[in-house]
């Protein structure tokens, strides 16, 4: 592992948690069963690794960057023989990227929602008829100053 | 029936705002179970585990505490009826029993709107709920109308199951639990070979999704079944709507009715289908209503 490889295992084993994926040794399990891979001529969840060992985790932190299709699915995860958890690695580079403004434009469009209405959707007339005609009880206010004060404090 | 079990549905955005059949289904149905559930005033987006947690991890589980603190205050067990929400919640639940400096950490937060993270509640999916706690035994007690000439195939997708650590369902490469329930209200499970298949719900790329689509469609038309059957509304959504789309996209036509479990476990118990909006359905679900004889009323 190189010098800047090092440094930056250090920031993400510190948004990972615990988990160090300087022990990987590419062996590819993860690969097998990564639906994105399948489907992808670019993604790999043992390159993106890689590169983050090699330090040069710079070039996955932008907008269209393959991490962003990582699917969440779990596999590597539950694959990986040295409990790399190929997906926590790439979840704690998404959080980087965010913390540059890197990110693509669904997750902002998500993200304002969720804090604007404390739902990650909106209700519409249709499915207020839908909800009265299955006799479903109201649903309570959302409890937007508890979220408010709460992203006051992070 | 008198209640046995006292629990908290946590419906979540998805399907209490774009599903309400599904929260109607589940309502209905557990009531024949002896569960009652107790709403609570209180709950946020869980919040949803493929944007805004990977997005930021650390508000995304202040914001996951704070829904678990309301159901510890109320002292009643959490049940999901999402992937997500299960996702979400469970792994909160766990990154805070195991981590005391992290749970601190989060609680330092809370206290501004003088919460705390205790750790005295248990979170699951209805599905895992009613085999380990309420039994299948009680479901097939529940059953009045067995759907006895239908064939399911049966679809897991991925949060039900991992992180297998944490969900603690099924082993992950061989579960059982769907093909367990199914058989509980008298109809036949059918394993197709992409069962376990990511949606794709979560990828950027716009090609990627409707590839991963295509190969579980393909998968389940291998088979001789009326429907396929799954406990997730985000799969749901991509395997309803996603049908139309693939044949835009691809041309390739697929006509297989997609519901949500506890649909079926409701016509098992002789609820009307109109009861559970299977007419909302995007793919058309008249064929299982001739197998099972129901009427659409
Ligand atoms: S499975 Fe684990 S050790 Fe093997 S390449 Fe992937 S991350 Fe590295
Ligand atoms: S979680 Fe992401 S990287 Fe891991 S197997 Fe699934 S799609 Fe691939």
């Amino acid at each position: 592992m190189t010098e800047k490889g090092l440094e930056s295992a250090e920031k993400i084993r510190k948004l990972v948690g615990g988990s160090s994926y300087s022990y990987c040794y590419q062996c590819g399990a993860c690969v097998g069963d990564c639906p994105a891979a399948r489907h992808s001529a670019e993604f790999s969840p043992r390159k993106i690794i890689m590169m983050t060992m090699l330090g040069l985790e710079d070039e996955l932190l932008t907008p269209d960057s393959i991490i962003w299709d990582c699917t969440n699915c779990y596999n590597c995860y539950e694959r990986c023989p040295q409990d790399i958890h190929p997906i926590e690695v790439i979840i704690a580079l998404k959080n980087l990227a965010t913390r540059r403004g890197a990110v693509p434009d669904s997750y902002q469009r998500m993200t304002k929602v969720i804090h604007e209405q404390a739902a990650s959707t909106s209700m519409t007339p249709t499915m207020e008829r839908r909800r009265k005609e299955l006799d479903l009880p109201d649903l309570y206010p959302p409890p937007l100053h508890e979220i408010r004060r709460l992203l006051e404090e992070v | 029936m008198s209640a046995e079990l006292r629990v908290t549905p946590f419906f979540g955005c998805m399907i209490s705002m774009k599903l309400p059949q599904f929260e109607a289904a589940v309502r209905r149905t557990v009531d024949k179970l002896g569960v009652e559930l107790v709403d609570l005033e209180g709950f946020a987006c869980c919040p949803d585990p493929l944007y805004y947690k990977t997005r930021d991890k650390m508000t995304w589980l202040i914001l996951a505490a704070r829904n678990l603190c309301v159901a510890e205050d109320a002292g009643l067990d959490i049940v999901t009826c999402c992937s997500g929400c299960t996702a979400t919640l469970s792994e909160a639940r766990a990154m805070l029993t195991e981590d005391e400096a992290l749970c601190a950490e989060v609680n330092g937060k809370l206290k501004a709107i003088g919460r705390e993270f205790k750790g005295t509640i248990q979170v699951k999916h209805i599905a895992t709920l009613i085999r380990e706690e309420i039994g299948l035994e009680k479901v097939r007690d529940s059953v009045t109308h067995p759907l006895t000439d239908l064939k399911v195939a049966i679809h897991y997708g991925c949060h039900l199951l991992k992180p297998s650590h944490i969900m603690q369902v099924d082993d992950p490469d061989h579960p059982t639990i769907l093909e367990e329930l199914i058989r509980a209200v008298g109809a036949t499970p059918l394993n197709h070979e992409e069962k376990l298949l990511c949606c794709g719900k979560a990828c950027n790329d716009p090609d990627l999704p409707p590839k991963m689509l295509l190969e579980v469609m393909r998968s389940v038309n291998k088979l001789d079944v009326h429907c396929m059957a799954l406990i997730c509304p985000t799969c749901f959504d991509s395997f309803d709507f996603g049908q139309i789309k693939l044949k835009r996209m691809f041309d390739e036509e697929f006509h297989i009715p997609v519901v949500y479990y506890f649909q079926l476990l409701a016509l098992a118990q002789g609820i009307a289908p109109a009861e559970v909006g299977l007419h909302w359905h995007k793919i058309k679900t008249d064929n299982i209503l001739e197998v099972v004889g129901a009427e659409n009323a």
